[in-house]
């Protein structure tokens, strides 16, 4: 176990920018999260630590070891791909004894029996282990594909969106289940997701990734409470943060140009009067579609409100989030 | 009044013949479709076959038309298979037949890898090496007889620019222990490419994702060839095998023009020999009963063959 610092890299294909400039430390034994959109460069980023590509420019060190020179076997990290890449021909057991039986392990029978055991049973496929890799779900195949890390003891795990085809039961049992692996064995994890919910409940460090550049890395809680940007605010919070102009309310600082309001944020019940479009009944809360001066906004309410489309809310900001025209964080 | 076409053909068309066909069941057009193909097949394959069957039976011979015919029973296939010639015939089908195999097998996978790397021209490169196998079998044979000619053959000249050997020493067709590596290395000559093209169709389904996995997996190069790369163009690489077997256990065309079956009957491969039997010697039953056991043979082999390669694909 490790920890993964990248400086100052940068990748381009053609004239796509994938990374620009990214530089940051990934702790010894955290679960970092890279959360953003689809081009963002949350893959890329996984592939150069992994040795899969190479940056165009800057260093990638491993451990306090430059990495930059290396193969992904020397790099000694398993990755997690979000296509699976099974070995097609091999079955389930044979996937995952694969990394195992590397000539530079040496693992003897027992350990391979014990350990491919042991991931089979925490990833619910003992059942398939003699089953052929492509006679598999898909979301058997994402098992499988995590198992093949699983059973290594990697310097850092590398995973691209690896619950992504699961279904919501077992997504759930595998992100718990991810993070007490993760806890217990110390492990370094790199993980992309475009999930929120992943991000918040595993995370250690959250890095915020918009058009190849970092614009944000931090804990979930930092993320949340302190964003640097409307972009990186947005990354975060069920249901999204609202963004209105900056003149709807009043005591807005002078130079910003929009407020941020995350349904805490929303003071219900004095201030300013709103319609209420639509109400929502999640169950365990309830979510409020309004209407304030031509702009839509959506909070939580209590879960039990008596409040019904066509009713007046009064609302009015708590400790709001300021932001320039730019999109940038007034503090 | 101006009716569309469609009216016009519409009306055209007899009640009659417009009830019919709307009243076809879908499996009397199905049939309607298929016999064409069924009767062709009858009349030119089976029927054929069965005739040879029957005719395997007789002391038929094709030359004597009005000649009395009688049943000989299984006494035309006992002498096939006691005629040390024909033997002979298909011990050299059998060395041409495991020889191109052998050399198409690994020139043509070899070729396929190398291709298969990313560079520059490589479909410059492709195009370039599958043309032998676009030329005439005929025509390949024929000019083959230059390259081989001790003089002036360009096959021989460059044995003798690489090893030093006096060109004229020797001739590839005329010679008894050469001669039957000639047609091999002709063979191969024309039909690498095609196994080439095969395995390359193998080697591109493979995505590059797997070889990627395999890597942060820790496997090397040559791990990554042994249970990746082979196992997974293997099925491919059978089937090609199936083809090159079933066309090389009844090559003539090629051979005839290239040694006709010279010197002696060296290279007189199986079908070359009944050729022979059968419209040289006009020993027509004698050669249906051949023709039989050599159909029985390549069926027989080619039915194991193919249970293999199921079993491989479906591993």
């Amino acid at each position: 176990m490790a920890e993964v610092s990248l400086r100052g890299v940068s990748k381009s294909f053609g004239a796509d920018n994938a990374l620009d400039d990214v530089s940051m430390t990934i702790p010894h034994g955290s679960f970092v999260v890279l959360l953003g959109p689809t081009g963002a460069g949350k893959t890329t980023t996984l592939r150069m630590v992994s040795g899969l590509d190479r940056p165009d420019s800057g260093d990638i060190s491993i451990g306090g070891r430059s990495v930059i020179a290396l193969t992904p076997a020397q790099r000694n990290v398993a990755m997690v791909f979000q296509q699976y890449s099974l070995y097609p021909h091999l079955s389930v057991r044979e996937n995952l004894e694969f990394p195992l039986k590397s000539p530079i392990l040496k693992t003897p029978r027992a350990e391979i029996d014990r350990k491919v055991g042991e991931v089979a049973e925490i990833l619910q496929i003992s059942h398939k282990l003699d089953n052929k890799a492509t006679e598999l779900s898909g979301g058997e195949m994402q098992r499988v594909s995590i198992g093949r890390a699983l059973v290594r003891n990697p310097a850092v795990y590398l995973m691209d969106e690896p619950l992504s085809s699961l279904d919501a039961k077992l997504r759930a049992d595998l992100r718990i289940e991810l993070k007490n692996i993760q806890a217990n064995s110390g492990a370094t994890l790199l993980y992309v997701t475009h999930d929120q919910i992943e991000a918040m409940t595993m995370a250690t460090h959250v890095g915020v990734l918009d058009h190849g550049r970092l614009v944000q890395f931090g804990s979930p809680r930092e993320i949340y409470e302190d964003p640097v940007s409307i972009y990186a605010a947005s990354r975060l919070g069920q249901p999204r943060i609202n963004i209105l102009p900056a003149d709807c309310f009043g005591g807005a600082p002078k130079a910003a140009a929009f407020i941020g309001l995350r349904p805490e944020q929303i003071q219900q019940g004095e201030g300013e009067e709103s319609f209420v479009k639509r109400v929502e009944h999640l169950g365990d809360q309830t979510r409020l579609h309004l209407s304030f001066k031509t702009h839509d906004l959506i909070t939580v309410t209590d879960p039990h409100t008596q409040l019904d489309s066509g009713d007046i809310v009064r609302i009015t900001p708590r400790n709001p989030f300021y932001f320039d025209d730019s999109g940038a964080r007034l503090v | 009044m101006s009716a569309s076409p469609l009216d016009q053909v519409a009306a055209a068309t007899p009640v009659q013949m417009a009830t019919k066909i709307k009243g076809l069941s879908d499996r009397a057009i199905a049939w309607i479709f298929v016999t064409p193909t069924i009767l062709i097949l009858l009349a030119i394959n089976i029927f054929p076959l069965i005739w040879t069957i029957r005719l395997s039976f007789t002391d038929f011979r094709v030359n004597r038309p009005n000649a009395e015919v009688s049943w000989v029973g299984l006494r035309n296939y006992e002498r096939v298979l006691t005629d040390p010639d024909i033997w002979t015939a298909m011990q050299a089908t059998a060395h041409f037949l495991i020889w191109t195999i052998v050399l198409q097998v690994l020139i043509g996978f070899t070729l396929a890898y190398l291709i298969n790397k990313k560079f520059r021209g490589n479909d410059l490169w492709t195009t370039i090496i599958v043309l032998p196998m676009m030329l005439s079998p005929a025509v390949v044979g024929n000019f083959w007889t230059f390259l081989y000619q001790p003089q002036i053959g360009l096959f021989n000249y460059a044995v003798s620019f690489f090893t030093g050997i006096d060109p004229s020493s020797f001739s590839m067709i005329g010679d008894v222990n050469l001669a039957p590596w000639s047609i091999v290395i002709v063979d191969t000559w024309m039909w690498s490419p095609f196994v080439m093209l095969i395995c390359l169709a193998g080697l591109r389904s493979i995505p590059d994702s797997i070889y990627e996995a395999a890597e942060c997996d820790r496997a090397s190069k040559w791990r990554q060839f042994w249970t990746i790369t082979i196992p997974m163009v293997l099925p491919f690489l059978m089937l090609a095998v199936l083809f090159r077997g079933i066309e090389n256990f009844k090559m003539f065309d090629l051979v005839v023009q290239l040694t006709g079956g010279g010197p002696g009957s060296l290279t007189e491969l199986s079908s070359i020999n009944l050729k022979r039997e059968a419209f040289e010697k006009w020993r027509t039953g004698y050669a249906s009963a051949y023709a039989v056991i050599l159909f029985v043979t390549v069926f027989g082999l080619a039915s194991i063959y193919v249970k293999a390669l199921n079993r491989v694909k479906n591993r």
